[in-house]
């Protein structure tokens, strides 16, 4: 962190082929020091492409990328200020758990005795105090990428690379596993960069997100802001449970566009969105925003209400989801707490109202 | 199976012997013992007699059931112990050869050749085998003769003013012959051992900046040391124990186990043959044995995951 006015990470117009087929397109985006960043995306979009890199373990087909400022684009991974968790248990299978986290010091030429302090400082930072003789088959998953945390976290490298770091551990674990990465994070200080294919994995450990697909970045911002007000229309339909629906714009206002979307006239915020009318576009509202209504019943004039057929409900634990089909075929989801009441008031077939507050509608261009 | 079903009493039941050996539990009981009895009869039989009859006396013609040491007496009082030292020492000087050839393709194949290819190249190494040890062999003469190939393009460049003739009919001859033979075990056994060691340890190494004598010698060597061993192991043993090539290659002097015992039932000496075979198979126990506690063996038959 000789320069602090530089980013972590910068990455510019950076793309990869692989003959003729094109893993990452011309990705542009900063990282600042520090940050719990996620890469998020589905399988074979280039986000694991994208890490590696960074990491320097692919060499860039076009563009540059920058760490602390530093262009680092053509620089093999040992001379990068970055250090890689891989997704399967990458340790060395015939060392010992404390010479599997001690070898790269070795190679640094550390002197023994500080080798063997900051191995036991490192495990006992992941937990694994007192492992430092067992082998790696001996040890489950969790522990095996505990420990490949410490071997990477024990050069104090600036930025951490993690590529589906938790893709081989089952779900409870994982759970468990993303709260201690998040700390774990928090204490060491140094910039993590987290690639995964699972949202509620991103959404707990990261600062900021970014989505990548098809080989692009889709949208880029903080946790919140990607889940509650995503742009693109991809992300909405990625992240969260939201329902997509399509329409023309028929009408403009100053801060507002109104979509035809056949059977009604919707109202859409649209602050400082360029956009004419007769174009085509689309909105999506989170499912958990919808509420189902009879017919009859006075809703608040500030929400949006459409007619609708009820089809059925599935229970999911936390949460129902009423499944409701509007006039033209679409299906819509509303999600409503299991234990809030608000379930059970209706019969496949009955005909209701479903209906959302207007100013959380998000508009998404085509 | 209950016989209180109507049917069941109909029937006329089968007799209780037959079923319990030939019916379906039976059956799969006895197919499960096969591999036992194969065993048994051509490996563990024909080893034990080795040994019973390296303790009979012998007769004009065969041996009769006795006991005596003769024949053990014979040997190490022989030139033939010394022989047999010398033999190992040969076949050990074909396994490290072997090594410093063999383990570089294997290594090489591994890294550098495309995944999908792999195997390919590695079933050309088998191609020689199609070919008749005999002839391949035999083959090896008119290359490395005194007016062999080697010795006339060495002739030939000026490198040479003299034909080297130490490398037929001689020791070296036999190891040369022995390592053309069986130089293919090591890529094998080697390229196995390489193949299960997953491509992220070599990124994780190149993560930590490992260069390549470090990579080699912490890495590679360790993880493929169970394979390495396998395929010297095989190679030692036929170094030893084929006797084809030091008849064709060796000169006076230059055998190897296999002739030695192969001499002596020529001259119809049975238990020296049974006791030179004997102690063959000791001294690979014993080395088996060394090799298990160094390498733990298992782990070549270990799934490649």
């Amino acid at each position: 962190m000789t320069e602090p006015a530089a980013k972590a990470v910068e990455v510019v117009e950076l793309g990869k082929n692989y003959g003729s087929v094109t893993a990452l397109k011309s990705v542009s985006f900063s990282i600042e020091s520090g940050m719990y960043y996620a890469l998020l995306g589905p399988s074979g979009g280039g986000k694991t492409t994208l890490l590696r890199l960074i990491g320097g373990f692919l060499r860039p087909s076009a563009g540059r990328i920058f760490l602390h400022g530093h262009d680092v684009s053509l620089l093999p991974p040992n001379r990068r200020p970055t250090s890689m968790v891989f997704q399967n248990y990458a340790l060395f299978p015939h060392m010992t758990v404390e010479r599997n986290v001690a070898y790269g010091l070795k190679l640094l030429r550390v002197p023994a005795g500080d080798i063997r302090d900051r191995v036991d400082r490192m495990l006992a930072m992941v937990g694994l105090e007192g492992y430092n003789r067992r082998m790696p088959h001996e040890l489950s998953g969790g522990q095996q990428q505990r420990v490949q945390l410490a071997r990477s976290l024990v050069l104090e490298r600036d930025i951490l690379l993690l590529d589906e770091p938790l893709a081989s551990l089952d779900a409870r674990l994982r759970k468990d596993m993303c709260l201690e990465l998040k700390r774990l994070q928090e204490k060491v200080g140094i910039t993590f960069i987290h690639v995964t294919h699972n949202q509620e994995e991103a959404l707990t450990v990261a600062d900021r997100i970014a989505i990548i697909a098809d080989g692009e970045l889709v949208e880029e911002g903080s946790a919140r802001d990607v889940y509650e007000t995503p742009n693109k229309r991809f992300t909405a339909e990625f992240i969260g449970d939201n329902n997509v629906l399509e329409g023309t714009v028929s009408d403009l206002s100053a801060n507002s566009a109104t979509l035809d979307i056949g059977f009604a006239k919707i109202d859409v915020p649209a602050p400082g969105v360029t956009i004419r009318t007769g174009e085509r576009a689309a909105f999506s509202i989170r499912s958990e925003l919808l509420r189902i209504a009879g017919r009859n019943e006075d809703i608040s004039d500030s929400w949006q209400v459409v007619p609708a057929r009820y089809v059925e409900d599935v229970y999911l634990g936390l949460t129902v989801s009423h499944l409701v089909q509007l006039p033209d075929g679409t299906e819509v989801v509303a999600r409503v707490m299991s234990d809030s009441g608000e379930n059970g008031r209706f019969e496949p077939g009955d005909d209701v109202a479903v209906g959302w507050p207007a100013n959380r509608a998000r508009l998404h261009l085509a | 199976m209950t016989p209180t079903t109507d049917r069941g009493r109909d029937l006329p039941a089968p007799p209780d012997r037959w079923r319990r050996l030939l019916g379906e539990d039976g059956i799969q009981k006895w197919v499960f013992y096969i591999p036992v009895v194969f065993f048994i009869l051509f490996f563990a039989a024909p080893m034990a007699l080795t040994v019973v009859w390296s303790v009979f006396e012998r007769t004009q013609f065969w041996m009769e059931p006795g006991f005596t040491l003769f024949a053990y007496e014979n040997f190490f009082t022989s030139a033939r112990a010394e022989n047999y030292v010398l033999s190992m020492l040969h076949a050990a000087a074909a396994v490290v050869i072997s090594f410093v050839i063999g383990f570089p393709i294997a290594v090489f194949i591994r890294r550098r050749v495309t995944r999908a290819a792999q195997h390919r190249v590695i079933l050309l190494f088998i191609l020689p085998f199609m070919i008749s040890e005999l002839v391949r062999v035999f083959a090896m003469r008119p290359v490395l003769g005194r007016n062999g190939v080697v010795n006339s393009v060495l002739m030939e460049l000026g490198i040479l003013s003299e034909p080297i003739t130490v490398i037929l009919y001689s020791p070296l001859g036999v190891i040369i012959g022995d390592v053309m033979s069986f130089l293919p075990f090591m890529i094998f056994a080697g390229f196995l051992a390489l193949e299960a060691v997953q491509n992220y340890i070599f990124e994780v190494c190149d993560d930590l900046g490992t260069g390549r004598v470090r990579l080699f010698a912490d890495i590679v060597l360790p993880l493929a040391a169970p394979g390495i061993f396998a395929g010297s192991v095989f190679i030692f043993v036929n170094s030893m124990g084929v006797a084809l090539v030091p008849t064709l290659l060796g000169g006076p002097g230059a055998v190897n186990a296999g002739l030695i015992a192969n001499q002596a039932i020529v001259a119809l000496d049975f238990p020296l043959a049974m006791a030179i075979s004997t102690i063959m198979i000791f001294t690979l126990v014993l080395l088996l044995y060394i090799g298990h506690r160094l390498f733990d063996l298992t782990k070549i038959l270990e799934p490649i995951s």
